[in-house]
């Protein structure tokens, strides 16, 4: 992280204006909490921002970061009661203040990241379940709530609608059972949209379709604008972030 | 019967106004609701008078007008459908904003507004909500903008007498104006006993 060098030194006596230094300063103020063990810290954070941005921009649900997720909640905790510490031993109200500030901005982080998820499950959850790869990357916590959500809004639907239609025309997942053969009501993610991403090193030349028509040079820090079928792989191994 | 599916747009809109309106929540449109019900059994009976009268190896010229027919009402069913799913979809998806915005229990003139099986739905979101929210020891409600600052200025609005904010006890008077943490005042926010103020 070349970019993170500035900030991070500058976070320690100064402190970081906008939302997108907030990750890296972060790492500041952790330094001057004198010897508490929280060097890791920094980096999960930024892997966490990582890992949110990722979620926020690409349009099917990513494997869950369990680990991280734990982390991150663990050291949230540990500086909570820090600040609770050092709130009655120093009464300086500006670190409190900044301390506090850097912890709700990786709490902000963890709720937008689950919330992102949560948003992405309500709005594919029966394609979410039929897809053993897609159920895989759902916490055990977020499995339950889509089995629940999917029950409330298939009774929701049954009671509403489905069940004032002529019979052969009342399912959820086909448009009639006269016609169709396949469930053809299920929504899915539009893969082929856009994404803008950034590439974490030197990949080189990427193929972006089967026949090799479309290839592109993908460079260390460049951003791109590319479809997001054919890079997906790519996110998956973490060479590229999506922005 | 009136012209093919003109009810079911009708409804169509209803439901994009239903999107559109912010300030409040529309009542549940039970009369064109039915309306659309009603055309789409009818539809359903012309379709089954058609496919009675279809004769097997018929072979008038041009095709046999009683399937062309029946294919028009089994599409006309389809629609009906489509649109009758999509009035009831995009009111959820309200619904389900309101259980973000405005907690567990919903005020008097909203319930009012929706019909017997949307407060069911209503209940049931939230059960599943509250309860992987329990489950992750983390209320995801709060929070929902980037924190620029760790304390907000507010207002009282609601009578909370004294109450224990950041372990010690203050006394929140009606319309008087306090720092504190963004944390301990969003759920006060939301439950409309204060609001943010800007000075």
């Amino acid at each position: 992280m070349d970019d993170a060098g500035p900030s991070a030194r500058r976070g320690g006596n100064s402190i970081p204006v906008d939302d997108a230094t907030g990750a890296y300063g972060a790492s500041g103020f952790v330094d001057s909490l004198d010897g508490l063990g929280t060097e890791e810290v920094a980096s999960d954070v930024v892997l966490l921002r990582r890992v949110w941005q990722n979620e926020k921009c690409a349009p099917e649900i990513l494997p869950y970061d369990a680990s991280l997720v734990e982390r991150v909640r663990e050291q949230v905790q540990l500086m909570e009661e820090n600040i609770e510490a050092f709130a009655t031993e120093i009464k300086d109200d500006l670190m409190l203040s900044l301390y506090r500030m850097d912890v709700n901005r990786t709490l902000f982080l963890l709720r937008s990241y689950l919330r992102a998820r949560l948003s992405k499950i309500e709005r594919h959850p029966i394609h979410i379940i039929d897809n053993q790869e897609l159920w895989d990357r759902l916490s055990e916590q977020e499995q339950e709530y889509t089995n629940k959500y999917c029950e409330v809004l298939a009774k929701h639907f049954e009671q509403t609608v489905l069940i004032r239609l002529p019979e052969q025309y009342g399912s959820m997942l086909k448009q009639t059972s006269l016609a169709s053969e396949e469930n053809d009501m299920i929504t899915q993610p539009q893969l082929n949209t856009f994404v803008c991403c950034r590439s974490r090193g030197a990949i080189g030349s990427f193929q972006l379709d089967d026949k090799g028509d479309e290839s592109v040079d993908l460079m260390t820090n460049d951003l791109y604008i590319l479809r997001y079928k054919p890079i997906r792989r790519l996110l998956e191994t973490d060479q590229i972030e999506l922005i | 019967m009136a012209m093919f599916g003109k009810k079911g747009a009708e409804l169509v809109r209803e439901a994009k106004q239903t999107l559109a309106t912010t300030d409040q929540f529309r009542p549940f449109n039970k009369d064109l609701f039915e309306q659309v019900v009603k055309e789409t059994e009818e539809h359903y009976g012309h379709l089954q008078e058609r496919m009675s009268q279809i004769r097997v190896n018929d072979s008038t010229e041009g095709g046999d007008p009683n399937f062309v027919g029946g294919c028009a009402q089994h599409r006309s069913v389809l629609r009906n459908k489509r649109c009758l799913l999509a009035y009831v979809n995009a009111r959820m998806s309200k619904i389900k904003h309101l259980r973000w915005d405005l907690g567990a229990v919903l005020p008097d003139d909203i319930t009012g507004n929706l019909s017997a099986t949307e407060r069911t739905f209503f209940q049931g979101y939230s059960d599943a909500l509250s309860s992987y929210m329990a489950e992750i020891n983390l209320d995801l409600t709060v929070d929902s903008t980037p924190p620029k600052d760790p304390y907000v200025q507010i207002r009282v609005i609601g009578n909370l007498g004294e109450v224990l904010l950041d372990d010690q006890e203050t006394s929140l008077l009606p319309h008087s104006i306090h720092f504190m943490t963004r944390t301990e005042a969003e759920p006060l926010v939301m439950q409309g006993l204060l609001e943010i103020y800007q000075g």
